[in-house]
């Protein structure tokens, strides 16, 4: 327990630590300096103004009591509203800075995250743990630049103010300055009280409100409005809605009647603040001058402490979690590795095994398969066995869990990424539609490389962009959200080979190339790969296990295991897993007097 | 005009549409918030008075012309002041938490229902879908808050005018004085509230463009792409770029932001100095008392925060609120289609004939013609398949069919009446549909299956259920469900049990069974299968609607060829029909598509 919590605490200093260290490494420094003396004048401003006050009232009072003219009061009069004036700017300019420093640092937080996943090895998506930290990295990163904020504001501008006020009001009267300690107080314990008020309120109602949004996605779907169906949702609909008002309102019940009381606590440490200054005043040991200028500031210092408390201590528990994982996901191992240079040999694996984080069996299992330089491989099987994972590891994008994997030469657990895919290209099965122009689309999978000429590429998957599909060529943007044109899958699938093919490859994956084009075209595809991985080491993942045909080799895996594996003929001849997948698709397309023999010959 | 005009022409501002429409849902909550937030907006005036009749009665005392008994009722209604300000917001709390969740059950079903009787074009176009979205995204809390926001106001004006009016009383021409000099600038304050959103809007465009690029940079959906091709580096510069442009624009916008916004602030620290001057050759001779004066000085120096920060954000959120109700009106205004929510009739004669003649369309607000002079006819009784390459408007001609869509050009004829004179109740009962994108409702599997036919109270004991969940091989999928065919399926409810990409399509297809319409549209319901698991599919499917009239929907030939006749469709009309050897005979297009596909397999 007690180690636990001293950890607790280290990481939270050393959260902040390190946030230190970023924030100085990033932010410029003249702004930095800037920024934090605007920030304490703005604070002195504030409480400045409280005295002069007090000066202004008492040559009131001084001046009509002894009728001795207006001149000391147009004094005080003119520099107190010139320090208000200036306190407006300066709450003017110190948020306005405020919001520019943390929109900077934002920026640079954001820049080190993408620069951070670029180190990261792709496994790591993989696993619901790591990906939460992902994904909430720069949901994390601003509340990180939300404690950054809170601590500066909390020592340039409130500490300023509130020991100024201290040591105003002590020198009025001493117990006066008690009057702080008499707001504080009830502030921090109804933050405490909201605290375990609203702690299982969101969670209570989280669900409910997912809920009734999704009865309402439901009743949004052409199938419920043509099944007739949403007389049942919207009844679910109301249902969940009810359900969600029922809890909503015993939650702000509840939390509302703790409010009520920890107001009148605020409440009774306001009205003990008065009577302090009340007594003091009535017995004379405080000016009428003072009295109503501590009276006028009363509740500006509640509405300071206020934030303080509650907004900014407050807000700090509420910030460190997700902080913490920001930092975190920067501490993420990253793939690392040693640069070396490749040979000429294929691809090799050696008793390679692979399960996912997390997951109770292996993906693969014992893979034995050696793929020549220049050798065309096709891997077949039915959904789930494990293909698009077998090629990931031959790419080298996943490192095996037990076996080893060789590419060119390179282990893959020890070369570096940047060594490993040189040479190295791919047409993935969930390729990505970048929301760019189609040369950014194509250009992008060779950052080196980017200024060659696109259209043979395109020309080669039957793209064209003199097409009317791209009104303005090569420059056409291709996502209708940034004013450009949208593709139909089939459009954006031959986009997605032109990058792969547009890469300068030695080696090449294509899985899943042609799922969403049309059988003519995906033949003349299927050709052209044929053609163009002529030389090259090419594996390619298919569903279509016709063409499968213009591979050396094809690999049928089955349960994350290589069942099978040779030629179209050889394994028809086995009259295995393969033959039987092959004879389901293929019956569909033997001419009517040829069924009999066709489903004999099998 | 008349009188019942003009509040029909009011109705129309959106401000008196939010109010109508709150006061249409409850009246004695938002009445009990006005009152409120009307009272608070007395109580500086209140306050002023209380204190300087304290500060006066004080400065007696200690002058030993009044008793000590004299600062106990100023006290006391300063006591009472504050009791009011710090409890009443509390107290009233209640009553907007029981409004909100009355706004929420009404409104929430009210934009329900209109959600569902939208014409269907509505919730596919990205510019209404948008609306859509905007407008029932939390419709309860942007009304309270625009109520909140107009009540505050409200209460400010209240608050300005009351003090102003003390100062009138106390001195008039003093008041005068700082009418005439504050009206004009108070207008402009509000004046260049209105301005703000322009930086907002400029903004969105990078904002949405860095955003989509640090999606690609860290999210996962890019993350195998974005290893192999390493185009971090390259895409982080673009980023940078963007974010940079953003950021320098939100700079500069946000330093007139602020600028304007703190000229409300500078604005009252000036009426305060003209206060104070104008006030003070009165107050030393005497005709206003010290504790007047000071009174009002601290009201107006509280005031003058509250305007700089208050009146900008009341005017922004008004004019944001004022936005959202406009959408909400064109939301109203949006096309419905009649009946569209409603079950499907009973009382609907058979499917006899569907004839299209000559019909061309294209998606509203798009300029390519998805449809051209597309003819065809189909009759009862038989199955029929439309093949042809994607984006051939095949899917469009089922969204004809069953009345999504009627700005067609031509003719669709529906047992010899035009399609445009049925309602949708009738289409509803004439066409079954199994959809591509089929939907996977996170309901119990017994309603996922009942949906089908709603008219009908059906269950497990039903024939037609279990030769449903037969045809689909489900009996095995329930036995391992916890609770059989009761089970919650998806992850909306808790305990809720997911089914696998394969048994979800096998779950739809059941539904689709049960659905008792004449006419059946299968709509490539098997794309993501893969080919074996698809053709099986087909066969039954072909066993099982004997008698019944089909359409099947491909481009994967092999299980076309079960139809009776087969239309070829390219660019959007009939390029081929007959049956498959009537096709193959004719060596057109058809032949081409089948020959290519067959030809891997022999």
């Amino acid at each position: 327990m007690e180690r636990n919590s001293n950890e607790a605490r280290r990481s939270a200093t050393g959260t902040f630590l390190t946030l230190i260290k970023i924030v100085l490494a990033d932010a410029p420094v003249l702004f930095s300096i800037i920024f934090l003396s605007v920030g304490i004048v703005h604070g002195l401003s504030f409480a400045v103004t409280t005295p002069l006050m007090q000066r202004l009232f008492d040559s009131v009072e001084q001046a009509v009591i002894s009728g001795s003219g207006v001149s000391g009061v147009v004094l005080a009069a003119f520099m107190m509203v010139l320090t208000i004036i200036l306190c407006q700017v300066l709450n003017g300019f110190h948020n306005f800075l405020g919001n520019a420093y943390r929109l900077l640092l934002s920026g640079s937080m954001r820049g080190r995250i993408n620069c951070k996943a670029a180190r990261l090895s792709p496994i790591l998506y993989e696993n619901p743990d790591t990906l939460n930290l992902i994904n909430q990295a720069n949901e994390g990163a601003n509340y990180a630049i939300d404690i950054f904020d809170a601590s500066l504001s909390l020592t340039v501008f409130y500490l300023p103010y509130f020991v100024f006020m201290f040591i105003y009001l002590y020198l009025l009267e001493p117990v006066l300055a008690a009057s702080l300690l008499l707001i504080f107080v009830p502030l921090a314990l109804s933050q405490l009280v909201r605290h375990f008020a609203f702690a299982q309120l969101e969670d209570e109602i989280a669900p409910l409100r997912r809920e009734n949004e999704y009865w309402r996605t439901c009743i949004g779907n052409k199938e419920t409005r043509l099944l007739g169906a949403f007389g049942y949702f919207r009844s679910l609909f109301s249902q969940s809605l009810q359900l969600l008002n029922a809890a909503t309102w015993r939650a702000e019940k509840q939390s509302g009647l703790a409010e009520l009381a920890m107001q009148t606590l605020t409440l009774c440490g306001y009205i003990s603040v008065i009577w302090l200054f009340v007594d003091a005043l009535l017995k004379g040991r405080i000016s009428v001058g003072a009295f109503a200028a501590v009276f006028a500031s009363i509740d500006l210092m509640f509405a300071i402490m206020h934030e303080v408390v509650c907004g900014r201590i407050g807000g700090l528990a509420r910030c460190f979690g997700p902080a913490r994982n920001f930092m975190k996901f920067l501490d993420l191992q990253e793939r690392g590795g040693i640069c070396q240079t490749k040979d000429t040999s294929g691809i090799r694996l050696k008793n390679v095994s692979f399960s996912y984080p997390n997951a109770a069996i292996d993906s693969l299992q014992n893979v034995d398969l050696e793929i020549a330089r220049g050798e065309i491989i096709a891997v077949v099987g039915e959904n789930g066995a494990g293909k698009s994972t077998l090629v990931k590891l031959a790419l080298g994008l996943y490192e095996p869990t037990a076996g080893v994997v060789e590419q060119a030469g390179l282990d893959t657990r020890v070369a570096d990424m940047s060594s490993l895919f040189t040479g190295v290209s791919a047409v993935f099965q969930n390729f990505q539609r970048y929301k760019m122009t189609l040369q950014e689309n194509v250009t992008v999978s060779s950052p080196q490389a980017a200024d060659r000429a696109i259209e043979p590429l395109l020309g080669k998957t039957g793209l064209s962009a003199d097409d009317n599909v791209f009104p303005s060529g090569n420059a056409t943007m291709l996502s209708r959200e940034f004013d450009g044109v949208e593709l139909s899958g089939g459009q954006w699938q031959r986009v997605a080979i032109a990058r792969g093919l547009y890469r300068a490859h030695d080696i090449i994956v294509l899985d899943e190339p042609t799922a969403a084009i049309d059988p003519v075209e995906e033949a003349n595809l299927y050709r052209q790969f044929a053609a163009i991985a002529a030389g090259k080491t090419a594996i390619i993942v298919t569903h279509r296990l016709g063409s499968a045909k213009i591979a050396d080799r094809i690999i049928v895996l089955d349960g994350g295991r290589v069942i099978e594996t040779g030629t179209h003929d050889e394994l028809i001849a086995r009259n295995g897993k393969y033959a039987e997948m092959y004879s389901a698709q293929a019956k569909w397309y033997v001419k009517d007097n040829e069924k009999e023999r066709a489903t004999n010959g099998f | 005009m008349g009188i019942t005009a003009k509040c029909a022409a009011l109705g129309r501002l959106p401000v008196f549409y939010a109010l109508k429409l709150i006061f249409s849902i409850s009246r004695l909550q938002p009445l009990l918030i006005i009152a409120q937030k009307l009272l608070s907006g007395l109580m500086p005036m209140l306050q002023v008075l209380a204190v300087a009749k304290f500060i006066d009665s004080a400065l007696a005392v200690a002058a030993k012309t009044a008793p000590v008994q004299a600062v106990l009722w100023p006290l006391g209604a300063i006591g009472a002041i504050m009791l009011y300000s710090q409890l009443a917001e509390k107290l009233v709390y209640f009553a907007r938490v029981r409004l909100v969740n009355r706004l929420r059950a009404r409104l929430g079903e009210r934009l329900l229902e209109k959600y569902a009787e939208l014409a269907w074009k509505n919730l596919e176009n990205t510019e209404t879908a948008d609306l859509i979205a905007r407008v029932m995204k939390e419709p309860e809390q942007r009304l309270i808050s625009l109520f909140e926001q107009l009540t505050g106001a409200i209460a400010l004006v209240i608050t300005i005018v009351s003090l102003v009016s003390i100062i009138i009383a106390q001195a008039w021409w003093a008041g005068l004085i700082i009418v005439a000099v504050s009206t004009p600038l108070f207008w402009l304050a509000i004046k260049s509230g209105k301005a703000n959103y322009e930086a907002d809007r400029i903004t969105t465009k990078y904002r949405r463009r860095y955003e989509y690029l640090g999606e690609v940079l860290a999210g996962r959906d890019a993350v195998d792409e974005r290893t192999l091709f390493g185009y971090s580096g390259a895409l982080n510069k673009v980023w940078k770029e963007n974010f940079e442009i953003a950021r320098k624009i939100i700079f500069r916008a946000q330093l007139i932001w602020f600028a304007k916004m703190k000229t409300g602030g500078l604005i009252a620290s000036v009426v305060l100095l003209l206060i104070i001057f104008a006030l003070l050759p009165a107050v030393v001779d005497k005709e206003i008392s010290v504790g007047m004066f000071i009174a009002l000085v601290n009201a107006v120096f509280s005031l003058v925060q509250r305007l700089t920060w208050e009146l900008t954000w009341y005017v922004d959120e008004i004019i944001r609120g004022r936005e959202y109700i406009t959408d909400m009106m064109a939301f109203y205004k949006l096309e419905e289609t009649a009946g569209a929510a409603a079950p499907p009739a009973t009382n609907v004669p058979a499917f006899e004939k569907l004839e299209f003649l000559n019909v061309s369309f294209s998606y509203p607000g798009t300029e390519r013609q998805i449809l051209h002079q597309l003819s065809f006819a189909i009759e009862r009784g038989k199955h029929y398949a439309f093949v042809g390459l994607n984006g051939a408007g095949k899917t469009t001609i089922t969204k004809l069919i069953t009345g999504l869509y009627n700005d067609f050009d031509g003719q669709i004829l529906l047992n010899g009446r035009p399609i445009r004179e049925y309602d949708q109740r009738q289409l509803k009962a004439l066409c079954a549909v199994a959809w591509q994108d089929f939907a996977r409702y996170q309901i119990s599997f017994a309603d996922n299956l009942y949906l089908g036919n709603v008219n009908t109270a059906l269950s497990s004991e039903t024939d037609s259920v279990a030769q449903a969940l037969a045809t689909l091989d489900l009996q095995d999928v329930v036995a391992t469900l916890p609770d059989g065919m009761q089970t919650q399926l998806g992850k909306i409810r808790e305990k809720g049990v997911d089914l696998s990409g394969g048994q979800w399509q096998r779950l739809a297809l059941a539904r689709f069974m049960l659905n008792p319409a004449s006419l059946r549209i299968l709509d490539e319901p098997t794309a993501a299968l893969d080919p074996v698991s698809e053709s099986n599919l087909y066969e039954k499917f072909e066993h099982i609607s004997r008698g019944r009239s089909t359409i099947f929907i491909s481009h994967r030939l092999g299980s076309t060829k079960l139809a009776d006749h087969i239309f070829v469709i390219d660019n959007g009309s009939i390029a081929e029909e007959g049956s498959h050897d009537q096709l193959m005979e004719q060596a057109g297009i058809y032949y081409g598509l089948y020959e290519s596909q067959r030809g891997w397999y022999q």
